[in-house]
């Protein structure tokens, strides 16, 4: 890379081709937090399904959706400057990016599906209509990237084996 | 008015500085002189001028622009470093012996310094002292100060651009913003359904004040991050070339 100044990277250089391991970690973190992102922007703000504050919440859910909601924004920095950390280093494995992205995806939806809305009762998905149908679909999509995420994962490392 | 006008007179002084320091031939990057004014600037607004919306909203408006936006503005222009570089030798020598002493040294230490902002702000929102600033102008003029001095306090221990003895490391520095990040969002949420005691606004007013501060929070988080983030990825960078170079080749 450029700023090796000329030095070309002999064969015994220090550095592993790629880390797929870190690839996974680091794109989960992002889908993660870009799924708490389409959350507050789309269900909070666009459709303002969600309500902002549920006086249902107890103390333990506000204090707990606080430091999630925090963790997202900083994940979300940490997430694209650790990716640009693997690209700058040349150890980016892009299929295990991919589906680290899509396990962080389904796994965030599920998590907010059943542990915000149901166990902690932050909100709802929405308010004013038959919940099941909604909480079936959220946590059904959720399912199902969590289900791509995992096809992803095992094909990846079936390739990498190879 | 005494925070605003310090606010413009430091903003001049540090046009001064780094004026000098570019005629003696010195590099002071020019996006620090705004990004230190334009912090003076929005302080002194925020102060002095027309807010929008409601009591609670302008209220909640000014202390994010005071104890956040100004803050951020402010310690990315590194007036530490540049009042270093401007001084004679004897204030100067002075002024390193205060950033190095013990106490300097412990204040920015990121938990205390988050403790100090953000246990300030409860106190305020969550004890009688909110309602007894309407009758008390000494009490008001102390609780301004101390918002802004804090935010500084936090965002200068966050971001730790400017030279103190002890570098805290990334990991006290992140947990710190997270707990800070955390207990301002917990505070935004109890004040839209609560408000401050012995205060009477009106449900909207409350409404979008903490919302402001709940959103407006997040931005600025964000930036500290990024500032973070930033400056983790330079110094790896660096170390990496280092390291890069040593191998034989």
């Amino acid at each position: 890379m450029s700023e090796s100044a000329g030095h070309a990277l002999p064969p015994s250089a220090p550095e592993p081709a790629t880390l797929p391991g870190r690839s996974l970690v680091v794109c989960a973190v992002i889908g993660a937090a870009l799924m708490a992102a389409v959350d507050e922007i789309v269900f909070h703000q666009i459709l303002a399904w969600h309500h902002f504050f549920d006086r249902s919440t107890p103390a333990v859910g506000l204090v707990s959706d606080g430091l999630l909601h925090t963790a997202e924004l900083l994940g979300l920095v940490a997430g694209f400057v650790l990716y640009a950390d693997l690209r700058r280093r040349d150890a980016l494995a892009p299929a295990h990016a991919w589906a680290g992205l899509f396990l962080g995806l389904g796994g965030f939806q599920l998590f907010d599906g059943i542990v915000d809305h149901k166990v902690l009762r932050l909100h709802q998905v929405r308010y004013g209509v038959d919940l099941l149908v909604y909480d079936l679909v959220w946590n059904g999509a959720a399912l199902a990237l969590l289900a791509v995420g995992i096809v992803l994962a095992v094909r990846a490392r079936r390739r990498a084996s190879s | 008015m005494v925070i605003a006008a310090t606010a413009l007179l430091a903003a001049a002084a540090y046009l001064a500085g780094g004026t000098r320091l570019r005629l003696r031939g010195d590099a002071w990057p020019r996006w620090r002189d705004a990004c230190f004014t334009a912090g003076c600037a929005v302080l002194a607004y925020a102060l002095l001028g027309p807010l929008p919306g409601g009591p609670f909203t302008a209220h909640m408006a000014q202390h994010l622009v005071m104890a956040m936006i100004a803050p951020v503005l402010v310690v990315l222009a590194r007036p530490l470093t540049l009042l270093l570089r401007v001084l004679p030798v004897r204030p100067r020598r002075t002024l390193l012996a205060v950033a190095h002493s013990a106490p300097a040294t412990v204040l920015v230490f990121p938990p205390l310094a988050a403790v100090l902002d953000l246990g300030g702000l409860w106190l305020l929102y969550r004890t009688s002292l909110f309602a007894s600033l309407h009758h008390q102008p000494l009490l008001h003029a102390a609780v301004h100060t101390h918002v802004v001095v804090s935010g500084l306090l936090f965002t200068f221990a966050v971001c730790q651009l400017d030279p103190v003895r002890h570098r805290w490391n990334l990991t006290w520095r992140a947990t710190a913003l997270l707990a800070a990040g955390t207990a301002h969002a917990v505070l935004a949420k109890a004040l839209y359904a609560t408000p401050p005691p012995g205060t009477a606004f009106t449900t909207t007013d409350l409404h979008t004040g903490a919302q402001l501060m709940y959103y407006g929070g997040d931005l600025v988080e964000l930036a500290l991050a990024a500032i973070i983030a930033v400056q983790w990825y330079t110094t790896t960078g660096r170390a990496r070339t280092r390291r890069l170079s040593r191998v034989p080749g």
